[in-house]
């Protein structure tokens, strides 16, 4: 380029990622300078300048635009100080999708959306004063985490907290579907008042009767699954949050259910417009004896819940397939019919090909895991919630006649790498944990009653993590060696250790523990069985290293002990801790690897309705350091499945696992991935994703994310 | 197959099993994993994007969708039928009749678009358009006439080619740009899916050229080679014209032709010619350029879609081996 020529334009400065220069490097730079030119060309000339601190925050409660209780907690005085001790940060987004990505969807607005009010660090300091209620220290303690990258709320919370209009600060709600119109009917307006705020929804079909199933007693009257499906699916295209993205929603369904089949076949290519389900997220649930009978080769039985509820008194969701498998077959009141289980495991594949769909959840591995008492009968939109829930009943007028509880999560991310750089693990999850905490009791889902009580009893949060590729490869690990599965195991074990105490030390603050709590595995001490033998120690001589020289303990033997003894006496607060979600959005703008996966590709291309197409480099990543950044489909699945294995246990709830593939993979590949998830203990499984790689001779020239 | 009348030939069935060229099973793969229709992609959710547009960039982007679906709807019921009697393999022909249904999905996809997002009288305005454009006309009659000539079976290919690789892009240019601009991305999805076809058409059917002007002697290779420069010379005149008509008023005139250069190498590239323009020349865009790979490492949430990148899957049963557990 011309040193006379017109800067270019920041999307084509960000574009410039994607092509290698004539040397065939990446042009990391180009990207730094799409960043600067944003700012340059579009934020700095389409922001609102006030001259003080005291007139911008005057104009924007007298205006409507920041909710005045919030900053009326705090003194003036505070205020000036938080401000200037978040400017004096001198925050800068190190990529141009970090950047773009916060001010076209997070950043406060004029309501014509024309100008910009907030930098980021006013939308950090609004939600650390939201979350502290008035309490100055932790005001500024959140501040401080949230600035340095530490941690990172998740977007609900992150986007909406200290607006006067807002959304809810709730990522996540998960609600059951009983095998009654009432309950259907009820349950699809739950699914529009949750999404109009913000939220992504997954709901559970597996109680509902299957097509052909008597209505009344008379045969064949049944629709099944797939017209709710559809309902639901038309609910969330209507419910948007202000427009500002459209809702999202999943659906559970047990393997044994009789819809599984159309259920899966909704997503085909070549389904029929009626039955074909386009942007509801599908999960099937499947239990132990699946397997089983798939390792045997036999057919197995799929069950139709309408007997099951009238044979057994309860749900099919509430009962473990597994468990009564063979009462169930040999009981001639449940209708029943027969497909060989190689052949599902086989069709999920199919479908997982052409679709991503469906998620998995290993539904017998996630309740031996968890801690609380219930059953766990679904995921939600992410898979990584896992919590358990209870029928609700209603009477003829849709009120409740009985209040059960369906769940809800707010969900927040530590970033790895910064967390080991902060050398101060502990606290930066305890204060996490407490503003997670704030989060749920702030909230109150009003609109259904049954995910409100579910928030109210349990508190139930979900601390995630990510950054874990971009930590490794800057301390040249690689992702999925031993050392980086060694390190995963001990960083997860850590935290779990904080977390339990920073939510034991809520429980004593606040005198309250979790509805339940007295009849959880915590309560009886089982919980710490694995812990108090002190099995979790570093493998490697480079993860001790790791931990020393950050300067952070890693938790003995004697403090398990003193941990359990003490939760045994004053309980825990919350009733769910850790589920490690995807993190979208959020590491963007926090210049972070997505979740504990490997990276999809050293320069990502990124999608979205809002942002069109915008290229973002993997964090730490140089034209030196580059052996280190493997994509996902070079590392396989074996690799990653590992890797979240070790994690997997220290975590109560979930974490989403996508599996990649090349296009040279078949099904097969895919079953055997999901054969050793399942024999390793993951809980579930997320997307599957393909890579097919242009055909050599028709590919873009000098396209960065087109070769390997 | 029928019986011909000179030679009482005998119908043969295809054998897969015994191929003459690998390349035909390769493609067949591909293209069959490749498969896709226009309901798959969620278009509605570009409504809004749509409204956001001013009328003249909605009449622009509905007039450039019908030149392209022009140009599918030749290459779908003339160019692909056309180079099926010059099949050297049965395979070829099999994979000419996927590409010829294929380009048949690809007209179909702009009426879902159209359908999605227009009105009605506002597409058979653009209809009307099409029709009496005069580039538009005339680039589709220089190719057609290849087509039904009895010159040269292989300038069909060429002309074929030129279609695939270079005719399209000038079309192609005006939803890729809106993407990089966060405007109809969905629609952008479905393009590239029929980018993702094209690019693999041209370079069959190029390869399929090659193969056969090894049959011929140089003087006849000459010939083609002249005939093929001298027709895109032709058609690069008319497209230069198409695309200051459509783009002078975006502004973006002088970036299209840099693609219509790049565009137009592939295509002789296909051909296996060497380039004609400069790499100077053909300094597209880096949004453009970057937008064009279709590869599955794009990324994208729930909230947007379902991406280009998805693929029909190879079934193969698991073995006892695999649950051994």
């Amino acid at each position: 380029m011309k040193s006379d020529a017109p800067p270019l334009d920041y999307h084509a400065l960000n574009a410039m990622l994607n092509l290698y220069d004539d040397e065939g490097r990446i042009q990391f730079d180009a990207d730094r300078q799409a960043a600067r030119q944003y700012f340059l060309q579009h934020v700095n000339r389409n922001t609102v300048f006030f001259h003080s601190l005291e007139e911008k925050l005057h104009y924007l409660v007298e205006e409507g635009y920041y909710e005045a209780a919030v900053l009326e907690a705090y003194s003036a005085g505070f205020l000036q100080q938080i401000w200037q001790a978040a400017f004096a940060h001198k925050f800068r987004f190190p990529t141009f999708l970090g950047a773009f990505k916060y001010y076209t969807s997070y950043t406060l607005t004029t309501r014509d959306g024309a100008r910009y009010l907030e930098r980021f660090e006013d939308r950090v300091v609004m939600v650390s004063l939201s979350l502290a209620r008035g309490d100055e220290g932790f005001a500024m303690r959140l501040m401080e985490e949230i600035l340095s990258g530490r941690f990172q709320p998740a977007t609900p919370t992150f986007l909406n907290a200290g607006k006067a209009q807002r959304g809810e600060l709730i990522s996540c709600f998960l609600l059951r579907l009983e095998d009654t119109m009432e309950s259907i009917g009820r349950g699809i307006n739950s699914a529009l008042q949750l999404s109009r705020r913000g939220g992504g929804v997954a709901l559970l079909l597996t109680n509902i009767r299957e097509q052909g199933a008597p209505i009344k007693g008379i045969e064949n009257q049944s629709s099944g699954v797939i017209p709710v499906m559809k309902l639901l699916e038309d609910s969330f295209s209507y419910a948007n949050q202000l427009g500002a993205r459209q809702g999202a929603g999943a659906v559970y369904l047990n393997a044994h259910h009789p819809d599984i089949l159309r259920f899966l076949d909704s997503k085909r290519e070549n389904a029929d417009e009626k039955i074909r389900i386009k942007t509801l997220s599908l999960g099937v649930v499947i239990p132990d004896i699946t397997f089983e009978l798939a390792r045997r080769n036999e057919d197995m039985y799929l069950f139709s819940p309408h007997d099951v509820q009238i044979v057994y008194g309860k749900p099919l969701a509430d009962l473990s397939v597994t468990e009564h498998y063979h009462d169930m077959v040999n009981d001639p009141r449940i209708r029943k019919r027969k497909i060989n289980a190689r052949q599902l495991f086989q069709s999920i594949a199919e479908i997982q090909f052409e679709s991503g769909y469906p998620y998995i959840l290993f539904e017998d591995t996630a309740n031996r895991a968890n801690p609380v008492q219930g059953r766990i009968s679904m995921s939600n939109l992410c898979s990584e919630i896992l919590q358990v829930n209870e029928a609700s009943t209603f009477n003829d007028d849709l009120s409740y006649q009985h209040l059960g509880s369906d769940i809800s999560c707010n969900l927040g991310s530590l970033n790895i790498a910064r967390v080991m750089d902060g050398g101060r693990l502990g606290e930066s999850v305890a204060t996490a944990i407490l503003a997670l905490s704030a989060v749920s009791e702030m909230s109150a889902i009003d609109s259904v009653p049954s995910v409100r009580r579910g928030n109210d009893e349990s508190h139930a949060i979900g601390l995630g993590q990510m950054n874990l590729h971009g930590y490794l490869a800057r301390e040249h690990i690689h992702y999925g060696s031993k050392e980086g599965i060694d390190f995963t195991n001990i960083y997860f074990c850590t935290v779990l250790y904080h977390c339990l105490r920073a939510s034991h030390a809520l429980a004593r603050e606040k005198g309250e523990s979790f509805a339940g709590f007295e009849q959880s595995r915590y309560a009886d001490g089982s919980f710490f069985n694995d812990y108090v033998t002190g099995e979790f120690v570093p493998a490697t001589a480079r993860v001790r290293e790791l931990f020393e020289t950050a300067g952070i303990e890693i938790p003995g033997v004697e403090q398990w002990q003193a941990l359990r003894e003490s939760i045994m006496q004053g309980g825990l607060y919350n009733r769910n801790l850790q589920a490690v979600p995807p993190t979208g959005s959020i590491s963007y703008i926090n210049n972070s690897t997505s979740s504990i996966h490997p990276i999809t590709s050293r320069i990502e291309i990124r999608k979205e309705g809002k942002l069109g197409r915008v290229y973002y480099p993997a964090p730490y990543m140089n034209n030196e350091n580059m052996a280190y950044y493997r994509d996902a489909y070079d590392i396989g699945p074996e690799a990653i499945i590992d890797t979240y294995a070790a994690a997997t246990r220290h975590v109560d709830q979930g974490l989403s696992l996508t599996l990649f593939f090349k296009d040279t993979a078949t099904t097969r590949d895919i079953n055997r991935a999901q054969i050793h998830a399942w024999k390793q203990g993951i809980k579930t499984l997320y997307y599957v994703r393909l890579r097919q790689l242009a055909l050599e001779g028709t590919e873009v020239q000098g396209c960065v994310s087109c070769s390997l | 197959m029928m019986l011909s009348n000179n030679a009482r030939s005998i119908p043969l069935a295809i054998n897969w099993n015994r191929l003459d060229d690998d390349k035909d099973l390769e493609i067949w793969n591909r293209l069959t994993s490749n498969f896709w229709l226009p309901e798959k992609v969620p278009l509605s959710n570009d409504i809004p994007s749509w409204t956001k547009l001013t009328e003249q960039e909605r009449q622009l982007t509905i007039r450039v969708f019908t030149g392209l679906t022009l140009l599918d709807t030749i290459q779908n019921s003339v160019g692909a039928p056309a180079l099926m009697p010059d099949a050297l393999t049965p395979h070829e022909e099999a994979v000419l009749s996927n590409i010829a249904f294929m380009e048949a999905v690809h007209a179909r996809s702009y009426s879902s678009v159209f359908s999605t997002l227009c009105q009605s009288a506002e597409v058979d305005e653009a209809f009307r358009w099409s029709a009496e454009n005069e580039h538009l006309q005339a680039k589709s009659r220089l190719i057609l006439d290849e087509y039904n000539s009895t010159a040269h079976p292989l300038r069909r290919k060429i002309a074929s080619v030129f279609l695939e690789s270079f005719l399209f892009y000038s079309g192609f240019y005006l939803p890729m740009h809106w993407s990089s601009r966060a405007r109809l991305t969905n629609t952008a999805d479905l393009i590239r899916l029929i980018i993702r076809d094209e690019a693999v058409h041209g370079y069959y059917i190029g390869y399929k050229y090659q193969r056969g002007l090894e049959r011929l002697d140089d003087g006849e290779r000459e010939e083609l080679k002249d005939f093929a420069f001298a027709l895109l010379f032709d058609l690069y005149e008319i497209e230069t014209r198409y695309t200051e008509s459509l783009y002078d008023s975006l502004g973006l005139s002088e970036d299209v032709k840099h693609f219509l250069h790049y565009n137009a190498n592939k295509a002789l590239q296909n051909l296996g010619y060497e380039a004609l323009f400069p790499d100077e020349a053909c300094a597209v865009s880096p949004a453009i350029m970057a937008s064009l790979s279709p590869n599955a490492d794009e990324n994208h949430d729930f909230f947007s879609g379902s991406g280009s990148s998805y693929v029909i899957g190879k079934a193969v049963a698991t073995e006892d081996e695999d649950w051994a557990f």
